[in-house]
């Protein structure tokens, strides 16, 4: 119940965070990418079923919130937390270097995917592909460093390891 | 965290593929699948967090907006001064005419709780619903100028489609000139606002405002929409593209006020 919990409320603070304090931000063109980062969290600590499924549904949230193309983000951050949270069993979850390379390859996929909706699919990439690079590089740089940022920063205040040994049932 | 999921291996796998199966099934379906009521139910969830969040915010920067506002009354105190003997003396000069007189949009007010869309806006979510009277396709206003119209509307909520919606579309004119065009959001090459279907034979120029023009059947005529910042042809050549500037910051909003949209055009968005 505890964790069912912590599910919800990580998914309420993500949404909240996206469409207010971090709204204005993305309005100057810098994408904190908060979906992707609270799905590379929530993977690399659970593993890849319940990455996989706190990706489908904070992505289906951020579909139902933003009116067109419902099921967009819902895909992408499902993939996303599926192969992360394979990958938690491999590489070395506490450190900073692996925060900084999922988060901004995961953040990277997810534009990447998104932003082709926004300029009208493919016939909009023709002209909209510097805006596309744009999006991808500055939101993959923007949220791997913040992501990195907050973590380290997690770990010095609860003094502990923010991934710990929670990977056990994950799946 | 195991729970209710199942563990091995195999079997999350056959998860993914559920939600990558329901996944692709939305995005086929598209504007099909009934969003609106799940949209309300979220809304007024989050509308009490929201607030709580955007108070925050709200309390930072309201000792140098207390200043502002201030100096901004006294200064509209002075100008409804003026314009009071002005619309006297319009009245006067309108009676032996026989013109009819001018009636002032009424305007229900609302605070902005949330902004949707990445990375610009592309619709906010109103504190104002069917119980304040808030309805479809009303506009919607700050004191900037037009924000958008009123998309869907819930018992205490509203959400408006902003300007920046891919499928908005305004009926403007230019001040002045009367020069009528039809305004729409353009991700590409990059986002903004465009004043579409200006013929070359109809004079623009860069500084100039845009109104809500009389063509619509959404919007009050009159409404302050944006400046013109850039003249050129668009991609076919045949028309102007004229990128727009909007009045409101639409990217940074708090209030907003919705003006009842005509009792004739009540039209599903």
């Amino acid at each position: 119940m505890r964790s069912l919990l912590a599910f919800l409320a990580a998914m309420v603070v993500v949404l909240l965070l996206r469409s207010t304090l971090l709204s204005p931000f993305a309005a100057r063109g810098i994408v904190l990418d908060v979906l992707a980062f609270a799905t590379v969290f929530w993977a690399l600590r659970h593993g890849a079923a319940w990455g996989a499924t706190f990706g489908f549904m904070v992505g289906l949230a951020a579909d139902l919130d933003a009116t067109h193309w419902m099921g967009r983000h819902a895909l992408v951050l499902t993939v996303v937390g599926y192969a992360i949270g394979r990958l938690a069993r491999t590489v070395e979850r506490e450190s900073v270097r692996t925060h900084l390379v999922l988060l901004a390859i995961a953040t990277a996929l997810h534009q990447a995917w998104v932003v082709p909706f926004e300029l009208g699919g493919f016939v909009g990439l023709g002209s909209g592909w510097p805006y596309l690079l744009g999006r991808v590089f500055i939101g993959a740089l923007a949220t791997s460093l913040a992501g990195a940022v907050v973590l380290f920063v997690a770990r010095r205040l609860f003094g502990k390891s923010v991934f710990g040994n929670a990977l056990v049932h994950s799946g | 965290m195991g729970g209710f999921l199942p563990p091995a291996e195999r079997r999350s796998g056959a998860l993914v593929a559920l939600y990558v199966a329901s996944s692709l099934l939305l995005l086929a379906a598209g504007e099909r699948v009934p969003q609106v009521t799940l949209r309300g139910i979220g809304a007024t969830l989050f509308a009490p967090l929201d607030r709580i969040i955007m108070s925050v915010d709200r309390v930072t920067a309201s000792w140098r907006e207390n200043r502002e506002l201030h100096q901004r009354v006294a200064a509209l105190e002075l100008e409804n001064t003026r314009l009071r003997s002005l619309e006297a003396e319009n009245r006067a000069l309108r009676e032996p005419l026989g013109l009819p007189g001018y009636q002032g949009p009424s305007l229900g007010p609302g605070e902005i709780l949330a902004l949707t869309g990445e990375p610009y806006a592309a619709s906010a979510t109103l504190s104002a619903g069917a119980r304040q009277g808030v309805r479809v396709g009303d506009a919607a206003v700050t004191s900037a100028g037009l924000v958008g119209r009123i998309g869907e509307v819930y018992p205490g909520l509203s959400r408006i489609v902003l300007l920046t919606d891919p499928n908005a579309a305004v009926a403007c004119e230019v001040e002045s000139t009367g020069v009528l065009g039809v305004l729409r959001f353009d991700a590409t090459p990059r986002p903004r606002l465009v004043l579409t279907s200006v013929p070359f034979a109809d004079t623009v120029r860069v500084g100039q405002r845009v109104l809500t023009s009389g063509l619509s059947l959404r919007y009050p005529r009159g409404i302050p929409v944006g400046h013109i910042t850039r003249v050129g042809a668009s991609e076919g050549g045949l028309t102007q593209e004229i990128e727009i500037e909007p009045a409101a910051r639409l990217t940074r909003m708090r209030y907003a006020f919705v003006i009842p949209g005509p009792s004739d055009a009540r039209i599903t968005p």
